[in-house]
């Protein structure tokens, strides 16, 4: 199964790595220079922090034993057991945010915009599972190696 | 032979120039394209700062201002003034130049190849003396005179030169330039760190640099330089990489100041000079064209046909030219001059001389030209040229494209020239677009970049989308080099110009791609479009007249796209001038802009859907015109 792996001490902060991921979630269509970079509802599903040593590029692991889905009182979470892919469906959701206080790695947090879904990545789904994050990275900080479970 | 460097390149209109790169045994601008692929998004669309120690500041849903509190609009709209008073300050930086070495001419007594020119400008200007030298010295300081005034004093020749109902608006919206280039500084100023922060009054400054942009630097420079250098004539012209001849001692010249070049080019076809040019083992000198001053050479051709070649390409061409291994010295001036030249160079043992320190090359030497010591440089320049002949000739492979380009563009086109072929009045073309038998006027301006689909390939596909619907394309600038080498200007073109443009070019043998030459000659096209508004009786907005810089590149095309909003004209841009994270910005260079001077911005990077948002645009022109 894929996995995203980050090399921390190549990251420069350059943030390319949000855009990618508020260009391929974004709801209306459009290139990278008409993403509105100041609505809310575009926000990113990956951070960049700023640490003593340069960079943290924090991600969603989409754990082995992944703490979000064992919290999961709805089943909106859920792991895929062949592709090893933690998956959120905000249609069954029921908005109480136990994923939230229980990943491990402080990744998930509700929506600015409506506080009503989970902000999670999806390892982009749409695109074939081929994470623009990835794509988009100029250091090649982060990339995607094949893991076995 | 040679191993290729790296066969994965950038593409281009120009299927055997691409061919011939990605052979190449060196690295070009064409190979460092995809590895520069990845782009930074807030650069894209200009929202990251770095106008003071708290930066770089970029905007994102979770800072939505930068420390300072600039937002979005301040930051996107501050970069732009930047970047249009840097564009203005080079142009100005190039009619500064031409109206000094003009004012030297006078002074000296020499060469004035323009009399015609002369006496039309000077007209212009009110300026009425019957000797020659003495009234182009009275030009070139009044020239000198507007550009060094003040901010604060507007400049004189504007309304002498731009069409009065253009005038009256800028008078009216307040952006009457003062001297040219202390707008540049005000400009400056006003975009520096924690000074300016109001979208709108920036805008505006934009505008007033694009007029001294556009009148000093562009339709000015033209003029004077055609003094100088002779004026423009029409003629079929070889063009493409097959001009270099490699029994000569070949010079490639880039840049935009042709006046420096006006006593080399005497010296270097002087029998004393060849005769050491042929001791050393070659025919003569020949001078390859390359860049603007390449294009500004060849439209006035018809008075160098001994010294001047033919245009090999644009900007992009020029690793590729001096790859060919037959260029034995490169003389630049300004730009475009890429740095990527250099190891090229430095491989192939070029001789680099940099005519004007603005330009100054890395490892190219510098011989700043001044015009009292003309003699002396021309013959520091003509033994450097011998010498690096002597050197690399034998040791250095000669890598020719014998078959690149054609021999019958048709060169020489301007405001004069082209009136001229019309009977000395415009009337022709006028009954033509009434009858539709031309729907519109596009001009395609501008530079070439390499990622607009590749290198001319939007400029290529636009235009022939354009001629396709009966709309005639005027060039201006590197478009220019782009669309020639691929036989656009040339007469058999008309093949691909719907069935009526197609009519006309065949009937009169010309192309449906006229060739203005430089970037520098957009200020051809606005006296083109001054004089057509006027002999209708109508302004500028007004005419089915559309401009189009589909691959610009620089900050001197953001400028002159300035210019082109001031005029009241639709300017199509490929990609979007790094303001799309300012709606401010795109709301009033694409929309409010239309009530303010007539003029928009319309993006759109695909030849298709560009042709048609043009062609609507002027069916909508036409049918206020009721035609």
């Amino acid at each position: 199964m894929k996995r995203i792996i980050i090399k921390e001490e190549e990251c420069d902060g350059c943030k390319n790595c949000s855009l990618a991921c508020m260009q391929a979630h974004r709801t209306n269509s459009g290139t990278l220079y008409d993403l509105n970079l100041t609505d809310l509802a575009n926000e990113s599903r990956n951070f960049i922090l700023a640490v003593d040593s340069g960079y943290a590029p924090l991600f969603c692991r989409h754990c082995d034993e992944p703490e979000c889905v064992r919290a999961c009182i709805s089943g909106a979470m859920t792991k895929d057991p062949e592709s090893g892919i933690v998956s959120y469906d905000e249609e069954v959701c029921a908005k109480c945010f136990m994923c939230v206080m229980s990943c491990s790695f402080g990744i998930l947090k509700p929506d600015r915009a409506t506080s009503q879904k989970v902000v999670k990545c999806d390892f982009c789904a749409q695109d074939g599972y081929d994470p623009s994050c990835v794509k988009s990275c100029p250091k090649k900080a982060i990339l995607i190696e094949e893991v076995t479970a | 032979m040679n191993k290729c460097y790296d066969c994965n390149i950038c593409t281009s209109a120009d299927k055997p120039l691409e061919e011939f790169i990605a052979g190449l045994p060196m690295e070009t601008a064409f190979h460092r394209v995809e590895s520069q692929s990845t782009k930074c998004g807030f650069g894209l669309q200009g929202v990251c700062c770095r106008l003071c120690a708290n930066g770089p500041c970029r905007i994102t849903p979770d800072s939505q201002r930068g420390i300072c509190g600039a937002d979005a609009d301040t930051i996107v709209i501050r970069n732009f003034l930047r970047a249009v008073a840097a564009g203005s300050g080079c142009y100005i930086h190039v009619v500064e130049n031409a109206a000094r070495n003009l004012k030297d001419t006078a002074i000296s007594g020499g060469a004035l190849k323009g009399l015609g020119a002369l006496d039309r400008l000077s007209q212009k200007l009110g300026i009425f003396e019957d000797d020659p030298h003495k009234k182009a010295l009275l030009v070139a300081e009044a020239v000198l005179a507007d550009l060094y005034k003040p901010e604060y004093e507007t400049m004189d020749i504007t309304k002498k030169i731009a069409y009065d109902p253009r005038y009256h608006k800028w008078e009216e919206l307040g952006i009457l330039p003062g001297g040219a280039k202390s707008e540049v500084f005000k400009a400056i100023v006003k975009c520096s760190t924690n000074l300016n922060s109001d979208p709108v009054d920036m805008l505006l400054d934009c505008l007033r640099l694009g007029i001294s942009t556009g009148i000093y630097g562009l339709t000015l420079t033209n003029l004077l330089n055609d003094i100088m250098l002779g004026e423009p004539q029409l003629r079929m012209a070889p063009v493409g990489l097959h001009v270099i001849d490699p029994d000569y001692i070949n010079v490639m010249i880039t840049g935009h100041q042709h006046s420096i070049f006006v006593d080399l080019q005497e010296r270097l076809i002087s029998p004393e000079v060849i005769k050491m040019a042929q001791d050393a083992g070659a025919k003569g000198f020949k001078l390859i064209g390359c860049t603007c001053v390449g294009q500004d050479l060849q439209l006035r051709g018809a008075h160098y046909t001994e010294i001047f070649d033919g245009h090999a390409g644009n900007n992009f061409v020029s690793e590729a030219v001096l790859a060919t291994g037959a260029i034995d010295a490169v003389l630049s001036e300004f730009n475009c001059t890429l740095p990527g030249i250099e190891p090229i160079c430095d491989e192939l043992l070029i001789a680099q001389i940099c005519l004007d320190d603005v330009a100054k090359k890395a490892n190219a030497q510098l011989i700043n030209f001044v015009y009292e010591d003309r003699e002396r440089i021309s013959n520091e320049i003509i033994n450097q040229l011998i010498s690096s002949y002597s050197t690399r000739r034998g040791s250095v492979p000669i890598n020719l494209l014998p078959e690149h380009g054609n021999t019958n563009t048709l060169t020489g086109v301007s405001e004069v020239t082209l009136k001229a072929f019309l009977g000395d009045t415009w009337q022709p073309l006028i009954d033509l677009i009434v009858a539709g038998e031309i729907k519109g006027v596009a001009g395609v301006l501008g530079c070439s970049n390499l990622v607009s689909g590749g290198h001319d390939v939007l400029t290529v596909e636009l235009t022939k989308e354009l001629i396709a619907r009966d709309i005639i394309v005027l060039t201006a600038g590197c478009s220019s080099g782009g669309l020639e080498n691929v036989g656009l200007m040339t007469p058999e073109a008309a093949q691909f110009a719907g069935p009526k443009l197609r009519a006309v070019c065949e009937q009169l043998g010309i192309p449906p791609v006229l060739n203005f030459g430089p970037c520098l000659a957009i200020g051809r096209l606005e006296l083109v479009a001054t004089e057509l508004a006027e002999a209708i009786g109508i302004d500028i907005p007004q005419l089915p007249l559309v401009l189009s810089a589909p691959q610009w590149l620089e900050e001197q095309a953001l400028a002159d796209g300035a210019f082109g909003l001031a005029l009241g004209l639709p300017v199509h841009l490929g990609l979007p001038p790094f303001v799309t994270g300012s709606s401010i910005a795109v709301k009033v260079l694409t929309e409010d802009m239309k009530a303010l001077t007539g003029g928009q911005i319309v993006i759109n990077p695909d030849a298709k859907e560009s042709a048609q948002l043009l062609e609507e645009i002027i069916n909508e022109k036409r049918a206020a015109l009721s035609i």
